[in-house]
């Protein structure tokens, strides 16, 4: 998407934000449109649930119905919205057992006294055409991901699967952008060493994740 | 030459570009040299877009869609 076409569409936005508070429910309705698919689509991917991720989503486009004139327009209004989002499903995610999850430590990348590479790297980035698409990698793939620990899978989830910027997502979430960037990179050496154990055994023999 | 764990500390800014250009420069040296760092930085770069691809695929299912049409329905003549 072109510069111009995101001013172009957070203008839109803007104004249906605006017609709505003045009590438009058609602006409504469209603000309704577009976010739902996005609520439903970050709350999935924290609870992996398809009965929790709709009640999140109706829980926060009722918020939005009813609580449209508490927003100021000081961030983005789709700051407001992920805000509401990850708020209800840490409430439902709350409510629920979970279990612990593994300390990220354990997977970041280990080197010698030098600060070389200690480990064997290999790299499958080529083996991974053949294997993307098939459902078997793409459960490999969620499992992974649903193993990293909160704070470091909240930032993967809107910045590169929602594609927020790094502002936006310290917006969100009340985080410096050092402090945005540094729980991203982190984020990704998890699922790199994740994703080592299985596209990089794969040739050989299939790794467990 | 600097080490592996420096350059693997900068691979997020390296990918952005938001590095200096001296310190693009030692990164691009040290990767020359180091195949364990290039198999790092691809599948570090492969993981992203893997994971991008698979999660962003995630649309509602029918019947939600449903679900929240008649909730949405129901909640505005409230
Ligand atoms: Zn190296």
């Amino acid at each position: 998407m072109s510069f111009t076409q995101q001013k172009e569409d957070k203008k839109a936005e803007e104004l249906l934000v605006r017609d709505f508070q003045a009590g438009n429910l058609e602006a409504y309705d469209k603000i309704a449109k577009l976010y739902q698919k996005k609520i439903y689509a970050l709350s999935f991917n924290l609870m992996r649930n398809q009965m929790d991720a709709q009640d999140v989503t109706q829980e926060v486009l009722l918020i939005l119905f009813r609580k449209i004139n508490t927003f100021q327009g000081k961030s983005a209004f789709s700051s407001w919205v992920y805000r509401i989002t990850l708020n209800a499903s840490y409430m439902k995610l709350r409510s629920k057992k979970k279990e612990p999850n593994i300390s990220i430590d354990e997977l970041l990348p280990s080197f010698n006294g030098a600060g070389f590479q200690q480990e064997k790297i290999q790299d499958w980035s080529e083996n991974t055409e053949s294997l993307l698409f098939t459902n078997e990698t793409r459960e490999i793939i969620k499992k992974a991901v649903d193993l990293l620990p909160e704070k470091e899978k909240v930032v993967f989830l809107l910045r590169d699967v929602e594609g927020l910027s790094t502002e936006n997502v310290g917006d969100v979430l009340n985080l410096t952008i050092p402090a945005v960037k540094s729980r991203l990179h982190r984020a990704r050496l998890f699922l790199r060493k994740k994703l080592s154990g299985y596209f990089g055994a794969s040739n050989s023999k299939k790794g467990e994740i | 030459m600097i080490c592996c764990k420096e350059c693997i500390d900068l691979l997020y800014d390296y990918f952005e570009g938001s590095l200096d250009q001296d310190t693009t420069q030692s990164l691009d040296e040290h990767f020359q040299e180091c195949p364990p760092c290039v198999a790092f930085l691809n599948t570090y770069k492969v993981t992203t877009v893997l994971c991008r691809d698979t999660l962003n695929q995630i649309e509602i299912p029918d019947e939600v869609r449903h679900t929240l049409k008649n909730f949405l329905k129901e909640h505005k003549n409230e």
